[in-house]
């Protein structure tokens, strides 16, 4: 199956702007469940010099120099992806043997020193957006934990608490708001709630990421699909020692399956923002995003042998 | 016998437990004898007079008192035996080494955290852990270029390391101005005594950085990035990069593109190899670091990742600072070198690990406890024996929350030496901040060091900051012939050329130039408008009240501090000269001659290290005065002009100081041109709301007068015509006469004539785009007639031929002015 992205950012700019570096990280990485097939990346006014690296992450990069002077940005990217749905189904299956760790086995095995758990350990770190510990965070999400009991089913039985405790209201919160506030109003947009779950699960010395991708929505029933009805998307993974990484999607309180397209993973957000840039001579800008998903089912080859067989 | 009192309570350097001087110390204590105490004294004097009059300060942050204050030097240098250095020396350059390696492996690698020699916690819970730069080091074999460490003598009588500083140390500079200032100051104490030298050491710390040149080869281009005049040893950024031959610039002054980084100058953009880094490095680039940063260079980061830049210290090296390290030095050292650590470390205990933490928690009243990252600005540093019980309840708080950012301390009582404190000699503690530098493959080690001194008997903190004394070492034993490097002699010229000046050294004193000007023309209108005020009352008559109004609406012309006089209804001024006091001394409003005078305080700071040292005086005296003077609340009117006296005086002796002694290769052409450009614009902001509109006669007189003093162009004026003041004998002196060096068809020929010395000038068939506006504002001065330009319509009171010409001459100075900038400063489109 396939899915082709287009995602267009424009910001609008008070002055002229004439010379901006950017970091643009809009090309999804590669995993065991996803692969690009194709990319293109434009802006207007168009691009002087650009290249792409990988971060420490692993996460796709470009940097852009515009030069032109302009007063308006847009930049435009297109993306075709190939999922691997039986690598998915897999990886389902093996969600199945993790939930036999518990938690106090995930927290004894985090204070070892294997290869994998020493990369896993910068995620149980402060980090810019998540810095402090709130305590009453903290006690909210230990209610769901025991050291006895499975750590995926209680992370589970955490997103969907914070799925029905918290209200999806957009325009509540920037970029900057303090983690802090989310959890006291119980209002944000999926990128506040991947925050207060990866504050409050570090908070109980676990490892967790932040992840930055599109999900596919449905038009509702009997509706056609709108073209740029979706938007980017955030959601959160855990480390689960032996096991490796599993998502949580606590926005929609599912556990991400084949809808879920991942662009990179990091800290918090600040590891993964989808464009950064430095402009000379400018005063406040205004962003406005599109984004469309849509889904291809795999090529008719396969269909058409099986029918031929039956 | 001036030792008579002194008492060390711990090791001290010149004495032996049983009082006796140690061998080494002999020669001077000699010296110091033979000197005297008073003589001391006398030479602590010579040594103040010495440094204040070379500039050399540390400026203090927060401090009431200003931001500079003056660096200390002790008379009485630290004196090391040769064979104590040798060892010192030996540990410096494995020290040097070990962090080189430590440093690339965290960058790449990381080795030493796969193998667990150090727990990754210390290395990831470290804001100096640049993600940003992993995997860029790997083709160097030595990027950590520079090393220092702070060192002091512990009780053992060895010499231990109290931290690494790898980010940007400071000291160099101070170092080796410490030692020639010794050299001048006390020769006396010299002899009979042979010490080492620094100069090969400096002339290979110039190599070294002249060797990244790879790029320009015959004439590299290496800079020193300062974070600017505030910085704390801005001084000492100013003194190295003219002892090291390096253009001292701040972010502004950069821009990366093409995978490299260019310095902008007068003459255009000029590849810069090697970047002799004095910016902390989380403000060097606010794409990829810190993105609040006004100081960097946008695009630095990916300049490096494409290795178009070279950069002592490299981006990244801050994770060598964190002392959550210093547990784990023995063990790196043998796993890295297979070494025991030359120099030893005061004992230390990382608490993200349980048992050592769990023995900081219990020893916590007689431990040091100190955060391992210096960069989050929180006093960082706990004294377990002055904490109360809930201070120490508090600290266990904070260790338990975040254990791995803590390490706990022994604290150790470190050696003292004699110093020279308030006219006697007692001990105080000395730390040793040694350099250590990449030559050949090795590490070399400077043969001395910046000394600091505590302030206080107890006081082992010993910073700059807090206002102690520093010393010079002397380390005994003989220099090799000083060999001079030719090689790499940067060209004596080479950095004082026109077309080398930093485009920001090139704005600012732009800058200088217009808000100079601004301030003058400003003050001097507001004086005379003042005095004509005060004049009211004697003659009393329409026509004088009726030019009083022109007058004060040329003033809010002039400064645009609109809407002011030219308001209309309920906002029409009432009281003038509460308006006009308003103009002067209103910090926050607009066009006010205090914040002109802000903005020229600003471009001051920026260009004061090419003034000389009475400018700064005048200039800092006369902001003294000022800020007494505008924080009256509303002064009598003479108490106003004579304020306005004074402050012109200032301002007229700080420009003469600049015009007499900078040159013309050093920039003052830009000062001159910005000064031109603002002496017209202002003209003509005069000569609009002055010239143009129809007056009765005695009203015109006065208006055509003050015009005429305000400019103190009165005298030249009636030596000229011999006449009574007449409108058009005044318009066509003050706008068109090219005889008159103050008119404005003048000022426009001179900045003519300053344009074609400009470095990126193109003797070319066709003007340039800063030169076309000003040849057109040129000509149509030159092409008009004055009749035509008095000329009136019927029933009309304006003289709209005048005022067409005088709005069309500005703006096309304000274009020249944008293109100027252009070209010269932004460099955006090269």
């Amino acid at each position: 199956m396939l899915y082709h992205i287009f995602h267009s950012t424009q910001f609008s700019y008070q002055q002229w702007v004439s010379f901006s570096h950017n970091l643009i990280r809009l090309k999804p990485r590669d995993t065991p469940f996803q692969t690009v097939i194709d990319f293109s990346l434009s802006t207007d006014p168009a691009i002087t010099e650009m290249s792409g690296y990988s971060d420490y992450f692993g996460n796709h990069l470009h940097h852009v120099l515009i030069r032109e002077p302009h007063h308006h940005l847009k930049v435009t990217v297109r993306t075709c992806i190939a999922m691997d749905l039986q690598a998915i189904e897999q990886h389902r299956m093996l969600a199945q043997y993790a939930k036999d760790v518990t938690y106090g086995q995930a927290l004894q095995a985090l204070k070892a020193s294997a290869p994998d758990v020493i990369d896993a350990k910068q995620f149980c770190m402060p980090s810019k957006f998540i810095t402090k510990m709130d305590p009453t965070l903290r006690d909210y999400v230990a209610s769901s934990f025991s050291h006895q009991r499975s750590l995926y089913e209680s992370v589970q039985e955490f997103m969907g608490r914070i799925y029905h405790d918290f209200q999806f209201v957009s325009g509540f919160s920037d970029v900057d708001t303090p983690v802090e506030a989310v959890f006291e109003a119980r209002k944000g947009v999926c990128q506040d709630f991947a925050h207060v779950a990866i504050s409050a699960l570090r908070s109980l010395g676990l490892a967790v990421r932040y992840v930055s991708g599109y999900i596919e929505t449905l038009p509702p029933l009997g509706e056609e699909k709108l073209f740029g009805a979706d938007a980017s998307h955030a959601w959160f993974a855990i480390f689960i020692p032996g096991y490796g990484w599993f998502d949580f999607d606590p926005t929609n309180n599912i556990i991400p399956y084949d809808q879920h397209i991942v662009l990179g993973y990091g800290r918090d957000y600040a590891d993964v923002a989808p464009i950064q840039g430095v402009v000379f001579g400018s005063g406040r800008s205004n962003v406005s995003v599109t984004v469309d998903v849509t889904r291809e089912e795999m090529p008719a080859q396969n269909q058409s042998q099986s029918q031929s067989q039956s | 016998m001036i030792f008579e009192n002194y008492t060390a309570s711990s090791y001290d350097e010149m004495f032996n437990e049983d009082g006796t001087i140690r061998e080494h110390w002999k020669a001077l204590a000699q010296n110091l004898e033979t000197l005297g105490l008073q003589q001391l004294n006398v030479k602590q004097k010579e040594i103040d007079w010495r440094l204040e009059d070379n500039g050399v300060t540390y400026n203090v942050y927060d401090d009431p008192n200003g931001i500079s204050r003056p660096w200390r030097l002790d008379p009485i240098p630290l004196i090391l035996e040769g064979s104590d250095w040798d060892r010192i020396e030996a540990g410096m350059q494995q020290r040097a080494k070990l962090l080189n390696l430590l440093f690339k492996d965290i960058y790449g690698e990381q080795k030493v955290l796969k193998q667990n020699i150090v727990p990754s916690e210390v290395i990831f819970g470290h804001s100096g852990f640049l993600r940003e730069v992993h995997g860029l080091y790997a083709h160097l074999e030595h990027p950590l270029m520079i090393v220092a460490a702070d060192l002091a003598r512990g009780p053992d009588g060895k010499m231990w390391v109290i931290h690494d500083r790898v980010q940007s140390p400071s000291g160099l500079g101070y170092a080796i101005e410490n030692r020639l200032t010794m050299n001048s100051a006390v020769q006396t104490l010299y002899s009979n005594i042979s010490i080492r030298r620094l100069y090969a050491f400096y002339e290979d710390f110039k190599s070294m950085l002249m060797k990244q040149g790879a790029h320009n080869k015959s004439e590299p281009l290496n800079v020193l990035l300062t974070p600017g005049a505030h910085n704390e040893t801005y001084f000492e950024h100013a003194y190295l990069s003219s002892f090291l031959g390096l253009t001292l610039v701040q972010g502004q002054d950069l821009l990366a593109k093409g995978g490299a980084v260019w310095l902008k100058s007068l003459k255009g953009l000029r590849r810069v190899d090697a970047i002799l880094r004095r910016l902390d490095e989380s403000y060097c680039d606010p794409l990829e670091l810190r993105s609040d940063s006004k100081l960097g260079v946008s695009g630095l980061v990916h300049a490096v990742r494409k290795q178009g830049i070279t950069m002592a210290n490299p981006l990244g090296c801050g994770i060598l600072e964190n002392l959550g390290i210093h547990p784990f030095m023995p063990k790196l050292a043998h796993f890295f070198l297979n070494e025991e650590l030359i120099l030893p470390q005061i004992a230390s205990w990382w608490c993200g690990q349980e048992k050592e933490c769990e023995y900081v928690l219990e020893n916590l009243s007689t431990l040091i406890v100190k955060s391992i990252d210096r960069s989050d600005n929180q006093s960082g540093t706990f004294r377990g024996k002055d904490l109360s019980a809930e201070e120490q309840a508090q600290l266990r708080t904070k260790i338990l929350e975040n254990p791995h950012l803590f390490v706990g301390q022994e604290e150790v009582q470190f050696a003292t030496a004699p110093s020279l404190v308030e006219g006697t000699i007692k001990p105080r503690h000395v730390v040793i901040r040694s350099f250590a530098i990449t030559k050949d493959e090795e590490y070399e080690v400077m043969p001395g060091a910046l000394v600091r001194v505590g302030s206080s008997d107890d006081s082992l903190i010993v910073s700059g900051q807090r206002g102690g004394s520093s010393k010079d070492l002397w380390v005994l034993g003989e220099s090799g012939p000083v060999v001079p490097n030719n090689a790499y002699k940067p060209k004596a010229t080479f950095e004082n050329s026109l077309e080398n000046i930093p485009s920001l050294r090139a704005e600012n004193l732009f800058w200088l130039g217009r808000y100079l000007m601004r301030c003058i023309m400003s003050a001097r209108m507001i004086r005379i408008t003042l005095k004509s005020l005060a004049n009211a009352t004697r003659y009393d008559r329409q026509g004088n009240l009726h030019a009083q109004e022109i007058l004060c609406d040329t003033l809010s012309h002039l400064s645009m501090t609109y809407p002011g006089f030219l308001a209309e209804g309920e906002d029409k001024v009432i009281d003038p000269v509460a308006e006009i006091w308003s103009v002067i001394g209103q910090n926050d409003r607009v066009g006010s001659l205090h914040q002109a005078l802000n903005m020229l305080s600003n471009a001051n700071t920026s260009t004061k290290n090419l003034l000389p040292l009475e400018s700064w005086r005048i200039f800092d005296r006369m902001m003294r005065e000022w800020s007494e003077y505008a924080n009256d609340t509303l002064p009598q009117q003479r108490t106003m002009i004579s304020g306005l006296d004074s402050l012109l005086v200032s301002l007229m002796a700080y420009k003469a100081l600049i015009e007499d002694s900078l040159f013309a290769q050093q920039g003052l052409i830009l000062y001159e041109i910005g000064a031109g450009l603002e002496r017209a614009q202002l003209l003509i902001a005069k000569s609009r709301s002055m010239l143009t509109s129809v007056y009765e006669p005695f009203t015109e007189y006065e208006v055509l007068e003050t015009l005429l003093g305000s400019s103190e162009s009165l005298n030249a004026y009636r030596a000229h015509y011999r006449a009574s003041i007449e409108l058009e004998h005044v318009s066509e002196f003050m706008l068109l006469d090219s005889q008159f060096p103050k008119s404005l068809i003048s000022e426009i020929s001179h900045l003519l004539k300053l344009l074609p010395k400009l470095p990126k000038f193109k003797h070319d068939i066709y003007l340039s785009r800063y030169e076309e506006p000003l040849f057109e504002a040129f000509s149509i001065l030159r092409l008009s007639r004055i009749e035509s330009l008095c000329a009136l319509a019927p029933n009309s009171v304006v003289r709209e031929n005048m005022d067409a010409l005088l709005a069309s001459v500005s703006n096309k100075l304000i274009v020249a002015s944008d293109e100027l900038s252009k070209t010269y400063f932004a460099h955006y489109d090269e």
